[in-house]
């Protein structure tokens, strides 16, 4: 405190001017309007005709005070149900694997190892194609389910990663306290190693959810109606092509800035106190 | 259990090797019998293989030979034998080793839930009962990040004891402690050894050792040099390793 008091008259006037938070402000203010001026310079170059106002009919409307969805709407549904499952699946199969890797056993760790550097080092158009038209006929998928698995799959590498780092940063002393005390293994990844590595994953986990959920709009690719799909269609039509791909990218925007806010909120529920 | 007389020995370790990865032998022809009650202290040079002993006690480290019986249980390769040993032996850490994300009193409830298969309630009186014991029961719902070194030690018996084991193993359970906490962790030690509690210390507290230990074992290079009681070895040790070694920590 005394030092603080000592120091203030000695700070010159000009630095007082550069910390103070309005000068945050004022910059921030400026960054912005140099990325406006950018974008409507680039724009009014372009001799684009924009008709933002054709957009809204196209994502839903209002008639005799019914909702009606428009294909945008339909489109996002499709992409929130196929993300949804994929999810789901891609953690679970992540944590098989990662388990799998972190076993004694050469079958599994050698299976996981094969499947993980098998996904990761090839394309996901190219996985989606494969299971489609390969493996849809054989096993009877139709075209969601394929485009989920392959979703599945592909993200599910990924997560088995994040996970096995997850679960080799906690410190062995934990193991040992838990098998001191006679817990079994599953027991111990339950409740000790579990709940202690997801609090420290949160982070990229997330970040994978959420290049899933725009992995998902390479599923057009075997014509799955979602949002990415019924944009060209309605572009097709109405040669919209600015308005309406500026506008699917809000949505997958507003899709993924709220799956992070979920997961915030949860690691603020999680957090340890101490 | 035919040959030998279970009721006195509840731990016989005979001969048993351990060498780790690397080639250093932690443990070398180490043979000795623990009575039922009693207290036994190990001291001796960093490195010499007492926390190896300890650890290959309740299976957190395989040996390469030799063999260990624990309350007429073989510690062999059986998972089942393993978990059945670990259920009778408690063990306590340098580093405490709690469940930072569970409070105090759901670290202690944790192993009596899920091994003993107690109910939540049942768990719960049995936990509080043994914080009260510690001391630190005003402490139940904290987290162990929120308690000293000291608290968290004191939980940490707490919680080995909740199993109800027949041996207590602390591996220099008041090493990591600043020297003001080291009394209080030191005096629930005691306590137990009162009880009857059978204990093996690995500690260099010669203090502890002389009140409440009825052998003490000074090892070097995994090896068992002199075996005695406190006063022995405060009197009159016959080794001189063992004579320089005390000089150093006395």
């Amino acid at each position: 405190m005394t030092e603080e008091t000592a120091a203030q008259p000695r700070r010159p006037a000009w630095r007082t001017v550069i910390r103070s938070p309005w000068m945050d402000v004022f910059q921030y203010v400026l960054v912005l309007a140099g990325v406006a001026w950018f974008f409507a310079r680039g724009t009014s170059r372009m001799g684009y005709n924009w008709q933002w106002y054709q957009v809204p009919q196209y994502i839903f409307r209002v008639v005799d005070g019914h909702f009606q969805a428009g294909p945008l709407w339909d489109g996002l549904m499709v992409t929130l149900r196929i993300s949804g499952i994929s999810l789901l699946l891609a953690f679970a199969i992540g944590l098989v694997t990662a388990l799998a890797r972190l076993s004694h056993s050469f079958v599994a760790q050698s299976c996981a190892r094969l499947y993980l550097e098998l996904i990761r080092n090839t394309p996901l158009l190219i996985q989606i194609f494969f299971i489609y038209f390969v493996l849809g006929p054989v096993l009877g998928l139709s075209r969601l389910p394929s485009a989920v698995l392959a979703l599945s799959l592909f993200e599910g590498a990924y997560a088995s990663e994040i996970l096995r780092a997850g679960i080799v940063s906690i410190h062995r002393g934990q193991w040992e306290a838990a098998y001191s005390l006679g817990l079994s293994t599953f027991d111990i990844y339950r409740d000790v190693i579990m709940p202690q590595a997801i609090r420290r994953i949160l982070p990229p986990l997330t970040s994978q959810a959420i290049s899933l959920v725009k992995d998902s709009a390479l599923v057009s690719t075997i014509a799955i109606y979602d949002l990415t799909m019924q944009a060209q269609a309605v572009i097709s039509e109405t040669f919209l092509t600015f308005e309406l791909w500026f506008t699917v990218a809000g949505m997958y925007l507003v899709v993924t800035v709220t799956l992070s806010l979920i997961v915030n909120t949860m690691e603020n529920r999680l957090r340890v106190a101490g | 259990m035919a040959d030998e007389k279970p009721a006195d020995d509840i731990i016989i370790a005979d001969r048993i090797c351990k060498t780790f990865e690397g080639g250093i032998q932690a443990l070398c022809d180490f043979s000795t019998r623990i009575r039922r009650g009693e207290v036994v202290v190990i001291i001796g040079p960093s490195g010499s293989g007492k926390s190896t002993f300890l650890r290959c006690l309740n299976g957190l480290e395989e040996i390469d030979s030799g063999s260990i019986v624990v309350d007429g249980i073989p510690l062999d390769s059986s998972r089942k034998n393993r978990l059945e040993i670990r259920k009778e032996v408690g063990m306590v850490f340098q580093h405490f080793n709690l469940f930072p994300h569970m409070t105090v009193v759901e670290n202690v409830d944790l192993a009596q839930r899920r091994v003993r298969k107690k109910t939540r309630q049942e768990a719960r009186r049995m936990s509080m009962d043994l914080l009260q014991k510690v001391g630190i029961a005003d402490k139940a719902d904290s987290y162990p990040g929120q308690l000293s070194g000291g608290q968290q030690q004191r939980v940490a018996i707490a919680r080995a004891l909740a199993m109800m084991p027949k041996v207590m193993l602390f591996d220099e359970a008041t090493s990591a402690l600043d020297p003001e906490m080291i009394g209080e962790v030191l005096e629930v030690m005691k306590d137990l050894a009162r009880e009857g509690m059978t204990m093996i210390c690995v500690t260099h507290e010669m203090g502890f050792a002389r009140e409440v230990s009825d052998r003490v074992i000074f090892m070097e290079d995994g090896r068992i040099v002199e075996t005695g009681t406190a006063e022995h070895f405060f009197t009159n040790p016959h080794e001189d390793r063992t004579r320089l070694f005390l000089s150093q920590i006395l």
